[in-house]
């Protein structure tokens, strides 16, 4: 079907008689199609079948509808693992993205600093922890934090604690090392989004506040932040965007545990999917969907709260 | 100049990954030629060179493909067999093992089959996990064959790893390997205390503790540890006791005083420095078992591998019967594979013939299979063959392998469920918050709760 009509208008490009406004329109629909018709195929169509296959249940040999329809949304609601999922996953997102952003802003102020030394160094060490891979640094944490780890022998040495602690092993210090291991991992990267937004602002604009006698304090609040507000909201949609499918670090660092107090939504989606509950397809699916829905909301309400415009 | 050499460096460095990429790609592919040119069946013929992939079955001939995971462990005991076949039964027979990184990859190559349909990438036999095939024989029965004609004396295989493989009273696979709980013991440490190994069998979990703590305050070692996560305590202390947690198909938890007292147990362990929960699966065998932190471990016999990763420990330790609630010898059972023909095979018969008369109990297979991969049978008549009957340098030179092979023949049957490792996992968590301080009893019905929810009841 689109096919047949993607060669009528090139058909109708060949005929004479059209403007050459038409013609130009036609030309770059044609253009367009092929790359469209890629994305529709490879990304809309699996997800109209993904929902689809969130109103069915069953092996995945032999999927039924189930009865009634939004059954396996329903079912969420009283899954008492899956609402410990989605309040992990906020709690990091709560904790976590104001740290990592405020940091990373703090970083790219003092690396923007025009009388410093040895600037593309100092940016390269902040900005490395980011092309590792999310495993192997997951494996790094878990191992210096591992009961006779790292962490502990320092400790231990410097008298600060008495015993080994089992850092991964208890709940609260648990979920605290997944934090500082997203904070490690994600600063950098977010840092060179305010160190590239900075440098797009110019050095005039700080000359004047500094003739109109602005302190550090107030340049930075009424100069660099509201400039730096596009970068900001952008940051701050993609951090809550790669916190909520937070996956690596529940999976590789903490396997979930101890006793399913850090496993994250993406992380029992997969366990939904291919873990232990195995092969629950229709259910994951409807998982999925809630988890895209949460995204887009909470993206639209960053969006919304970061364009003030006058 | 420099950004031209910059760019030269990149292109190259992306070229060689690519080559790299599809060397890796184009391999197997060659390998799946080599049966596609000498095949005899032409229906096999039309699908082995439709694909690239090493995962179809082999075509027809003397040839069969199997999925195996692991090389020091399950991969000898499928050469023994091959050797073993090909030199009594068939020269021209060959097995193709195709190795596979863990156990869930064949899981998943099974689910991956069934949901699209296609079952012509499955090769002809897979090794697949006890606990899961009940799952997945309801969940794709189109996936496998039945093995009910095959020439084997079914009442030589011990009854309980028998009751995985069968699916309503249908045979679907031939049992590998046996996974009869050893409790193993360090006997130097259990020396310093003042016991002997004879004085620990028999024992009730009650002196179990008390032994336990003396040997803490000692030593400093812990007398058991296990992952904390995927707790298999429960399922194994229960299963001493003869008791389930499924009862008629559904989670049998609160009402189930024997699994409340086990639960029960392993708290107090926990808590008194008995017991260590690790993290995780490698934290279990590597940091407490292979980091000398404990000075007992228990756990299906396949973990007796790791426990010589210590060569240093070499005739400290010896195995015995596990610990009851109430005191007496306690036989289980814990993990263990079964090799189950997919209905992709193109030479059922072959295979079919292959496995029953391997290891469907061929003494030369399960002792080449014991010699190099430390594979212990179920069979209870290959068990008895000079080979089983040696005695173990590491432990002790006590015949450990015939007394595993003696003590698998106790344990009982008991009501199995596709919930398995669900059950498992919120288990698990019931007992890691019982050790925080929450209260058991109301963790217990929380997780009978969990369970039955993901059972959908």
């Amino acid at each position: 079907m689109l096919l047949r009509l993607w060669l009528k208008e090139v058909f109708a490009l060949s005929k004479k008689n059209a403007s050459v406004l038409a013609k130009q329109h036609r030309a770059g629909w044609i253009y367009l199609a092929p790359a469209s018709l890629l994305i529709v195929v490879m990304s809309f169509w699996p997800m109209i079948q993904a929902f689809l296959m969130s109103l069915k249940t069953g092996s995945s040999a032999n999927m039924q509808w189930v009865e009634p329809i939004f059954y396996n949304y329903k079912r969420m609601f009283a899954d008492k693992l899956f609402i410990r999922s989605v309040g992990n996953t906020f709690l990091y997102l709560i904790i976590q993205v104001p740290i990592m952003l405020v940091v990373a802003m703090l970083l790219a102020q003092m690396l923007n600093n025009k009388d410093l030394k040895f600037k593309g160094l100092f940016r390269t060490c902040v900005f490395l922890p980011c092309a590792m891979s999310l495993v192997s640094y997951s494996l790094i944490f878990k191992s210096m934090f591992a009961t006779n780890g790292l962490i502990n022998s320092v400790l231990l040495n410097l008298g600060l604690i008495e015993q080994n602690i089992n850092f991964l092993g208890t709940t609260s210090t648990a979920r605290a090392i997944i934090i500082v291991a997203l904070v490690w991992r994600w600063t950098g990267y977010n840092m060179v989004f305010y160190l590239a937004g900075l440098q797009g602002i110019e050095y005039s604009v700080y000359e004047a506040a500094k003739i109109d006698g602005a302190n550090a304090w107030q340049t930075f609040w009424r100069i660099t932040v509201p400039l730096l507000k596009p970068t900001i909201v952008m940051t701050g949609i993609m951090s809550i965007n790669g916190t909520l499918q937070l996956f690596d670090e529940s999976v590789n660092l903490t396997s979930g545990g101890p006793a399913n107090s850090t496993i994250t939504m993406s992380h029992y989606i997969y366990q939904n999917s291919f873990g232990d509950f195995v092969a629950n397809f229709g259910y994951a699916s409807a998982l999925s969907f809630v988890v895209f829905i949460m995204v887009a909301v909470l993206s639209a309400i960053n969006l919304k709260v970061g364009d003030k415009r006058d | 100049m420099k950004k031209k050499l910059l760019s030269l460096v990149l292109v190259g460095a992306m070229s060689t990954a690519m080559l790299a990429g599809c060397g890796n790609s184009s391999a197997p592919a060659a390998d799946t030629q080599t049966p596609a040119a000498d095949t005899q069946a032409p229906a096999a013929d039309t699908q082995t060179p439709a694909d690239s992939s090493a995962d179809n079955a082999s075509a027809g001939g003397n040839t069969l493909s199997v999925y195996a995971w692991d090389p020091s462990f399950n991969i000898p005991a499928l050469k023994a067999a091959e050797a073993d076949y090909k030199a009594n039964v068939d020269d021209t027979f060959s097995l193709n093992i195709i190795e596979q990184s863990q156990s869930s990859d064949v899981e998943q190559a099974i689910t991956l089959a069934g949901s699209s349909g296609d079952y012509s990438q499955l090769p002809d036999i897979v090794l697949f996990q006890d606990h899961w095939i009940q799952k997945y024989v309801s969940d794709y029965p189109d996936a496998w064959m039945s093995v009910d004609d095959a020439d084997v004396d079914w009442n030589d295989f011990g009854a309980e790893k028998l009751s995985y493989s069968t699916v309503n009273g249908v045979h679907y696979g031939f049992p590998v390997d046996n996974g009869t709980v050893v409790m193993a013991y360090r006997v130097d440490v259990l020396e310093e205390c003042g016991y002997s190994i004879d004085a620990m069998k028999g024992i009730s979990w009650d002196e179990f503790i008390k032994i336990g703590e003396e040997v803490y305050a000692k030593t400093g070692k812990y007398l058991l540890s296990m992952d904390g996560d995927g707790n298999d305590l429960i399922y194994m202390m229960l299963q001493a006791e003869g008791g389930s947690q499924f009862k008629d198909g559904k989670p049998y938890i609160t009402e189930n005083a024997p699994l409340v007292s086990v639960c029960e147990k392993i708290v107090e362990m926990s808590q008194k420095n008995v017991c260590y929960l690790a993290n995780d699966w490698s934290d279990y065998t590597d940091q407490t078992i292979q980091g000398d932190m404990v000075a007992g471990v228990m756990n299906g016999n396949w973990i007796i591998p790791t426990i010589q990763n210590v060569p240093e420990n070499s005739g400290k330790w010896e195995i015995t019967s596990m610990p009851t609630l109430n005191g007496g010898e306690g036989y289980a059972s814990n993990g263990g594979s079964s090799l189950y023909i997919t209905s992709n095979c193109q030479n059922p018969d072959l295979a079919k013939k292959f496995l029953a008369y391997t290891f469907g109990g061929s003494t030369e297979t399960y002792d080449a299979a014991l010699r190099d991969g430390g594979v212990i049978t179920c069979c209870i008549s290959a068990g008895t063959s000079d080979v089983y009957n040696e005695g173990v340098e590491y432990f002790n030179n006590t015949p450990i392998y015939a007394q595993i092979v003696e003590m698998g023949s106790h344990v009982n049957v008991i009501e199995q469920n596709d919930a398995h490792y669900t059950a498992r996992t919120h288990m698990a968590a019931a007992i890691m918050n019982a050790i925080q301080g929450a209260d058991l009893m109301t963790e217990l019905k929380t997780a009978e709760e969990n369970i039955n929810f993901a059972m959908g009841n």
